[in-house]
């Protein structure tokens, strides 16, 4: 840090009230915003909170020339301590800044400050979980972002009302989401999700598109998690529908949850996506659907376990291997078709056996018999099966129906 | 903030029944200003003089504030030959006189005066830090003070004080605290509006009496307490809420006194003192608070005295403590006195109850004592004795009679202590924390995990092996506790016993309660909760096993070790079986390392989960055969479940029909595996109860050719269903069912 005098640490503390100030008589939205971005590193507010390290006085400049003290102070300390590093202080003085900055935003009655209240939320929750680092390399217990989560619940109560303001009640429960879904409480998006979807004064599509996608993201990943695939299928879609294209990543974190989906409901993704986006833990999976290939399907499975288990499409990726089975009867089937077409509907289960012993698949009969009578339950496989012969006896029309985007039966 | 205050009690009492004789002693042979012809009341009070006085000007002029209270003072401290000299030398109001006294001695030897005292800090000390801080006795400290005192003493010896005695009645009553933390709190609201706050501190107070004797006597000294309020103003202004509440009466010693005086003469002089010094306390001082707790939290005097070279870091503590006031030292000194009280075998009959009783709250480690601190200790308590009115005396015969029959196990460890406390005690003692807990709460929020709970914490005496498990609806009482060794050989007893698992629940359930309360959590405590939770799975008591199991998780999460794998193998189940929560199962199973992944039993469950997710019947049966360990026993929660699912299957996908043996073999019926040639009886026996249970769930069965039963499966398909179960309750949990009450009751 360069050497400050005296003088030019008061010019920059009063230059920042007197933008306050004059964001605030002015309503102006985007420049006022600026000046809560305690973690954005800009230029302005490290050299602010360099000059507040610096002059101590700052307070009695504060009380002097403005109103909005109880914002401000604690902003400052809060920055006071970001530059520092202190980022338990700085969290702790930032929740003290947004909660008068929550209470002045209630008087407002146009929503200009939106722009505002969203660096605030924002940064609550960046705070929290840089707060939580940090308490946690002390060897404390994080509990921050829990704190910044009904926090947020405050601020979304305060947005969801008839006026203007109601508008960004969406941003909040994005935040919500995600606070939830790191901390693993994602029970606790419900009631989040039930006031958006069901209050009169929401109308969903007057939402900020930015808003609408994250917000199907996140619903999109609870569907996968209900295993409810058409539902996650249509908001997983919706948020890549609308996803601004630029932005690769959040593309390809859209994908990685919606093609699994995609191919619980039998619709396979062409291997040009999965290369654009870098998605090539799902190639094997995609290859093992299309051979009937058990052996790779599980391979795969065990190579990438812990990336799947961390987004939390492991079980559904799990149940694809009904799919492969189903793959891998019809394709035995076919070859007996082309062999003797008058028996190729008759499976003999001692086949299927050896095809499995092919792949180094080691089950027995009496696995292999459940196997196809799940099959024939789930409804991937049209027939029945003979106990006392050990044969699959096949539909002659359609025996191996196609899903065509609906889920196998359960 | 109970806590110091109950030891201060204590220390008042103890004078009394203490000849002033020992203390003399004492100082005779260790102090040169021993010889001082009169010296208890006068040496309190010229100790606690002197010590302001060697303090510097900066206390004493803080402690001179006008004190509305003197009068009330006086009366006390008159008793001291000594106390006009002070007055001249230090123009010390009374009150301060008094307070004083309770003031420990000046750290460690010589220190500058400089650093000694700093006004600032003294005020920012909330009530509660002391009381914190009273816990940790430690030995050095007091070891140190018996030896600095005199030479401080020495130095000073102009002033002709005796500064120990001043520091044993540093001790403050309880009640004192309270009005300490009021006064404090009156700095903060402005005097007006009479306080609602007030009636519930009233309310607080009366609920916690069980009778109308303890009652009576909670009203006698609120009755006192808020005359006295009024009297010196403070009654409105005082922060009724955070007013810490005074510590149970004894009533019986009320209501044979019966002079309301009795109670209110051993508070009241306290009580004025506070008031006047709490004031700037609470002015904040944040950057103190880390170096405050610190200096509360130790339980070692090590940290004390280990600061004291260092001149950056003794002028912290020094001013905690000076902030403190009394606080700090007190705290030190009350334990210290008790422990030496409750060493000194011939006065022991008489202190030691007395002591435990008003020590309530505190926990010292009294490890090691001195001679020296033992005669200290008799010295102050002999010394504080203000009030020794007739009535006085008896309160405390009264409340030493209660003690007596702890005696017999004193040592020195602090157990003794505990135990002769009783659970009044201990009740007194977590009221303390929590009152604690709440202002903290107000100041540094890290704080109430800075509580030192081991100090709280009870210690078991009880000896029996085996106790019945009942439900704690008041605080443990410590001689019905068993400590760790005795647990260990109840947990063997329970382990070989031969009896019903009812009456082993019973036993573990209050073993577990006995290591909860003492907060023992070692390899002990995970040895019992695997225990239970295993023949909790034998039995089928899920909601016990559930329990286990959340207490094991946290165990094993600490790092103690137990049967890690095969926990997390019956975690794994429980998750799959029941909660059918695909989140919770990914989030397990994310958790499991890959060590982990490698047990035998870890691999099981991870297979019968699969075995689940695809429905697959076969693999789930052949594994609930092969299960190591109980998973069995978590496995045959689901077996219904499975079995009926797979017959539905079954019913869809085969025709025209299965053989029922089949289907024996393929459910787990049959306790043999494969085929064919296997002893009769066996596969008849499984091949009938799989029959009865085809036919109980609307299975159609069929004869072939050969007499073999065969289950007809399209008609079976459409005729399927679940059958109410025999033995279900209406309330759901067959644990609570009719017979099993009776069955439950002689035991």
């Amino acid at each position: 840090m360069a050497y400050m005098s005296m003088g030019e640490a008061h010019r920059r503390i009063t230059d920042y009230l007197n933008r306050f100030s004059d964001a605030v008589s002015s309503q102006d939205g985007y420049s006022f915003k600026s000046l809560f971005a305690v973690s954005s590193n800009s230029h302005f507010l490290l050299s602010l909170a360099d000059a507040l390290n610096l002059f101590q006085d700052a307070n009695r400049l504060i009380k002097q020339s403005d109103h909005f003290a109880d914002i401000i102070l604690p902003l400052f300390r809060s920055l006071q301590n970001y530059r520092q590093g202190n980022l338990l202080e700085t969290y702790h003085a930032f929740e003290k800044t947004a909660n008068a900055f929550i209470q002045e935003f209630r008087n407002w009655e146009s929503a200009w400050a939106l722009e505002a209240l969203y660096v605030i939320v924002y940064e609550i929750r960046v705070l929290a979980e840089k707060a939580d680092k940090e308490l946690a390399s002390n060897g404390k217990s994080p509990e921050k972002l829990k704190g910044a989560g009904s926090l947020l619940m405050k601020v979304f109560g305060s947005l969801a009302g008839k006026g203007s303001k109601r508008v960004g009640a969406l941003y909040v429960t994005c935040q919500l989401f995600k606070i939830y879904f790191k901390l693993g409480t994602v029970h606790l998006c419900r009631s989040v999700i039930r006031s958006i979807e069901t209050a009169r004064i929401f109308d969903f599509e007057e939402f900020p598109k930015r808003d609408k996608v994250t917000y199907m993201y996140y619903t999109g990943r609870l569907e996968v998690f209900n295993e409810n695939f058409p539902a996650a299928d249509h908001k997983l879609s919706y948020a890549l529908k609308h996803c601004n294209p630029q932005s690769e990543a959040n593309i390809r974190m859209i994908l990685k949850h919606l093609i699994p989906v995609k191919l619980s409901i039998g619709i396979l993704p062409k291997d040009r996506l999965l290369e654009k986006y870098n998605l090539f833990e799902y190639s094997n999976i995609v290859q093992a659907l299309r051979r009937g290939d058990l052996r790779l399907l599980r391979r795969a499975l065990q190579d990438h376990e812990d990336r799947f288990l961390r987004s939390g499409v492991y079980l559904v990726l799990e149940k694809l291997e009904l799919q492969v089975y189903q793959r891998l009867v019809k394709k035995i089937h076919i070859i007996q078709k082309q062999k003797d077409p008058s028996k190729a509907h008759q499976v003999k289960l001692e086949v299927i056996v050896k095809a499995l012993k092919w792949l180094e698949i080691d089950m027995d009969v009496d696995e292999v018999e459940c196997i196809m009578a799940i099959l024939i339950y789930k409804n991937l496989v049209k027939g029945y099966f003979a106990h006392k012969s050990k044969v699959v006896v096949l539909s002659k029309q359609d025996p191996f129906p196609k899903l065509n985007g609906k889920p196998v039966n359960s | 903030m109970s806590c110091p205050i109950p030891a201060a009690t204590s220390g008042y009492a103890t004078p009394n029944s203490h000849p002033p004789q020992s203390y003399q002693q004492f100082w005779r042979q260790e102090s040169s200003s021993s010889a001082l012809p009169s010296f208890q009341p006068a040496a309190v009070n010229s100790g606690s003089d002197h010590d302001g006085y060697w303090k510097q000007g900066t206390q004493a002029s803080q402690i001179h504030q006008t004190n509305p209270i003197q009068p009330n003072y006086q009366s006390p401290l008159d008793l001291k030959s000594s106390y006009d000299k002070f007055q001249d030398q230090q123009k010390t109001a009374p009150s301060q006189a008094t307070t004083y006294h309770f003031l420990p001695p000046p750290p460690p030897p010589p220190l500058p005066p400089s650093q000694q005292v700093n006004p600032a800090p003294l005020q920012s000390a909330p009530a509660s830090d002391t009381s914190q801080v009273q816990i940790p006795t430690n030995p050095r400290i007091a070891s140190n003070l018996a030896f600095g005192q005199p030479k401080a003493e020495k130095d000073s010896s102009t002033t002709n004080a005796a500064p120990k005695p001043a520091y044993i009645s540093v001790s403050l009553p309880k009640t004192m605290e309270k009005v300490s933390s009021g006064d404090d709190a009156n700095s903060i609201l402005k005097p007006g509006a009479f306080p609602k706050s007030l009636r519930g501190y009233v309310e607080r107070a009366l609920a916690r009496c069980k009778d109308d004797k303890q009652m009576a006597a909670c009203q006698a000294v609120l009755k006192e307490m808020i005359t006295k309020a009024t009297a010196d103003g403070s009654l409105s202004t005082r922060n009724w809420d955070m007013e810490p509440i005074f510590p149970m009466p004894d009533s019986d010693v009320v209501n044979k006194d019966s002079s309301p005086s009795s109670t209110p003469e051993s508070l009241l002089p306290k009580y004025k003192r506070s008031p006047r010094r709490s004031k700037s306390r609470w002015e904040p001082l944040p950057e103190e608070r880390p170096a405050d707790k610190s200096a509360s939290i130790s339980n070692d005097t090590v940290k004390y005295s280990g600061w004291v070279p260092n001149e950056k870091d003794r002028k912290v503590v020094v001013e905690n403590k000076g902030s403190k006031e009394d606080g700090f030292r007190n705290s030190k000194f009350s334990s210290l006195i008790q422990r030496t009280t409750s060493n000194k075998t011939p006065q022991r009959a008489f202190k030691k109850p007395r002591l435990a009783d008003a020590f309530a709250s505190e926990n010292g480690d009294a490890s090691s004592d001195s001679d020296k601190e033992q005669s200290l200790a008799s010295y102050y308590s002999s010394a504080v004795a203000f009030s020794d009115t007739p009535e006085e005396r008896k309160r405390r015969e009264n409340r030493s009679k209660r003690f007596d029959l702890g005696q017999g196990h004193r040592s020195e460890n602090n157990h003794f202590r505990k135990r002769n406390a009783g659970a009044g005690n201990v009740y007194n003692r977590r009221a303390s924390a929590l009152v604690l807990s709440k202002s903290f709460e107000d100041g540094a929020s890290k704080a109430v995990e800075d509580i030192d709970w081991d100090a709280l914490t009870v210690k078991g005496t009880c000896q029996e092996i085996e106790k019945r498990y009942l439900r704690l609806t008041s605080a443990p009482d410590p001689a019905t506790v068993r400590p760790e060794e005795v647990l260990e050989k109840a947990l063997l007893m329970v382990q070989s016993s031969q009896k019903n698992y009812l009456y082993k629940c019973d036993q573990l359930k209050s073993i577990r309660q006995d290591l909860t309360v003492q907060r023992i959590r070692n390899q002990l405590t995970v040895k019992v909760y695997e225990t239970h939770a295993r023949l909790a799975l034998e039995y089928g008591d899920l909601p016990e096993f559930n329990q286990c199991q959340s207490q094991l998780q946290t165990l094993y999460s600490e790092g103690i070790e137990g049967s890690y794998m095969e926990f997390a193998a019956y975690n794994l189940l429980c998750v799959i079986l029941h909660s059918n929560n695909n989140r919770d199962l990914v989030s397990s199973m994310s958790r499991l390392s890959s060590d982990a992944k490698k047990d035998e039993a870890v691999k099981h469950a991870l297979a019968v989960r699969a075995a689940v997710t695809s429905g697959n019947y076969v693999a789930f049966f052949r594994l609930y055969k092969a299960a190591p360990n109980l998973n069995t026993c978590l496995m045959e929660l689901s077996v219904e479940k499975m079995r009926y699912k797979a017959v539905t299957c079954m019913c869809r996908s085969y025709r025209p029909s299965v053989p029922v043996s089949y289907v024996s073999r393929v459910l787990g019926f049959s306790t043999i595996a494969s085929t064919n040639e296997v002893c009769d009886e066996k596969d008849t026996d499984a091949l009938e109860e799989c029959l009865e249970w085809l036919k109980a769930h609307g299975a159609s069965i069929i004869n072939d050719n050969n007499g073999d039963m065969l289950l007809d499966t399209k008609a079976s398909s459409s005729s399927l269903f679940v059958p109410e179960p025999e033995d279900a309750v209406a309330h759901g949990d067959a644990n609570l069912a009719l017979n099993d009450f009776f069955a439950r009751a002689p035991l």
